[in-house]
């Protein structure tokens, strides 16, 4: 009895963090296909085998984890991991809801699209999901000086760009790279 | 000019200094403009990046809410593997017939309040508070209550899909038999298993006063394919239609109207179609299949009912067959 109600109390949990953790494996593959496909999956086998969920731990750090360690794993089983297929530019934009694409940050998806895996759930996990960097590190089975590495580098490099790219040349730029163009200020208002 | 490192500056930026820290960058950010504009360029990015991260956030919402990943729930205490594959489909074939009135998908229906909380209350606020807010996104509206779709799905069964059904899942003779009688002669069960689908299980259900048959498939990666089949007129050619995260490719061919769902891509189902198209119908399906019509046919009681099936949902039976008389390749 006691399991059947910790099973369902997991399972309601999982659903009404379905949003963060479809990001989090999004994020990480750089698309959505291959993304929903990775979450299906580790759905399947966090489900099957919860009994490895200890009580306790947040389930959301779980869940995340659980995630990473399927994408790790299947990575390294890959028989040939440099060959697999990079997203590309354009799938990881389409992360970004079309609706929004008065306010679609180019400049942004574009850097995150080309920076490694790792690196970009390093920033999701502290940026997005308001993570510290030990429990960041805990879900990409690292260390925190390592999350705080990836960040600062990330960090700095987007600070570099921006600074870079006046608001005219970053306008420009966001207007042919993008699939959604941006409307114009005058649209806004 | 003081020299001050993006490593320590980015910590500011993130509020992972100690309050002494603080106080020191914040000294020095009042005397050089230098090392300010470097501050606010790294507060930029910081506010760009939790930007970029909240919109996909609100996509996800979107999408999980029209389709969402989980399976329905699993008995713990009954059954096996292939049984609980016939409980997965369960809530599947309920949420694809519930597609098929025009709706999306009723079963789970997250919190959307929850949802609507992307993440935990971060740690560490950041000192410097000059980074954008993220952007408030409006939760979409359902268009209707998960019970009032139920209802819908509900009103697709009807007394053989409780009490006749198609007994053996088991036997794709015998369920093209049975779909053939009652849907009409030219009715397919296509075999999709060289595309990376496997047959689960079929059912009849209705639409108005006409039988419509669901034909359930499960592919390599999880995701549920179905096959509706229901009596139409004339031929018509493959029309794609996409709501929310499912795609369907609808036609008419030998007077049987098709309508193919899943999550798969408009190309993969047109190409699915395009197979069950040159798929031959039920009669010449059994006149291929190894078994010789003349063997005598498996015992209905014979046939184990599924023993995962979930009382409340009676419509449900037979399992996912053990065995597929495959046509040889």
């Amino acid at each position: 009895m006691q399991a059947n109600i910790h099973h369902e109390s997991v399972r309601h949990d999982l659903i009404t963090m379905l949003p963060r953790l479809k990001r989090f494996a999004d994020v990480l593959v750089g698309e959505k296909r291959a993304g929903k496909a990775l979450l299906r999956r580790a759905l399947l086998r966090m489900l099957t085998d919860q009994h490895r969920y200890q009580r306790g731990t947040p389930l959301d750090r779980w869940a995340f984890a659980e995630i990473y360690r399927l994408w790790l794993s299947e990575l390294r089983n890959h028989s040939d991991p440099l060959r697999q297929a990079k997203a590309s530019e354009r799938d990881f934009e389409r992360l970004f809801p079309k609706d929004q694409e008065a306010d679609f940050d180019a400049l942004t998806a574009n850097f995150l699209g080309h920076l490694p895996p790792q690196q970009r759930s390093t920033l999701l996990l502290v940026y997005g999901e308001g993570f510290d960097y030990e429990d960041a590190g805990r879900v990409l089975d690292t260390n925190p000086d390592t999350i705080q590495a990836r960040l600062i580098l990330a960090t700095a490099s987007l600070a570099d760009r921006l600074g870079s790219a006046s608001p005219a040349q970053a306008q420009a730029s966001a207007t042919i790279e993008t699939l959604y163009p941006r409307k114009s200020q005058d649209d806004d208002q | 000019m003081t020299e001050l490192s993006d490593e320590l500056l980015v910590a500011y930026v993130d509020g992972q200094l100690v309050r002494e820290q603080t106080r020191a960058v914040d000294k020095v950010l009042e005397q050089d403009d230098v090392i300010a504009r470097r501050v606010d360029a790294l507060k930029e990015a910081h506010g760009r990046l939790e930007s970029a991260f909240e919109a996909i956030l609100a996509g996800e919402v979107v999408e999980v809410l029209a389709a969402p990943m989980l399976p329905p729930r699993i008995e713990r205490q009954r059954g096996n593997g292939l049984g609980r594959v016939g409980l997965a489909v369960v809530g599947i074939g309920l949420a694809l017939a519930a597609l098929v009135g025009g709706y999306g998908w009723p079963l789970v229906t997250p919190d959307r309040t929850a949802l609507r909380q992307p993440a935990l209350a971060p740690r560490a606020q950041p000192v410097a508070a000059a980074t954008p807010a993220p952007k408030v996104v409006p939760a979409p509206i359902a268009p209707t209550t998960w019970q009032e779709q139920v209802l819908r799905a509900q009103a697709l069964l009807f007394g053989d899909s409780v009490e006749v059904g198609l007994e053996s899942q088991g036997n794709l003779d015998l369920v093209a038999f049975q779909l053939a009688q009652a849907i009409g002669p030219a009715v397919k069960l296509p075999d999709l298993q060289p595309q990376g689908f496997k047959f689960v299980r079929a059912q009849l259900l209705r639409f108005g006063d006409k039988p419509l048959a669901q034909i359930l498939y499960l592919g390599a990666e999880g995701a549920p394919l179905a096959l509706y089949a229901m009596r139409g007129s004339g031929d018509g050619e493959p029309a794609f239609k996409q709501e929310g995260a499912i795609g369907s490719v609808s036609w008419t061919d030998d007077g049987i109207a098709y309508l193919l769902t899943g999550e798969e891509d408009e190309t993969a189902l047109f190409r699915l179609a395009e197979k069950i198209k040159h798929e031959p119908a039920a009669p010449d399906h059994l006149a291929l299949a190894p078994a010789p019509r003349s063997e005598p046919r498996p015992e209905l009681s014979q046939v184990p009912a599924e023993p995962g099936a979930p009382a409340s949902y009676p419509a449900i039976t037979g399992s996912a067959p053990t065995s597929q008389t495959t046509p040889p390749n």
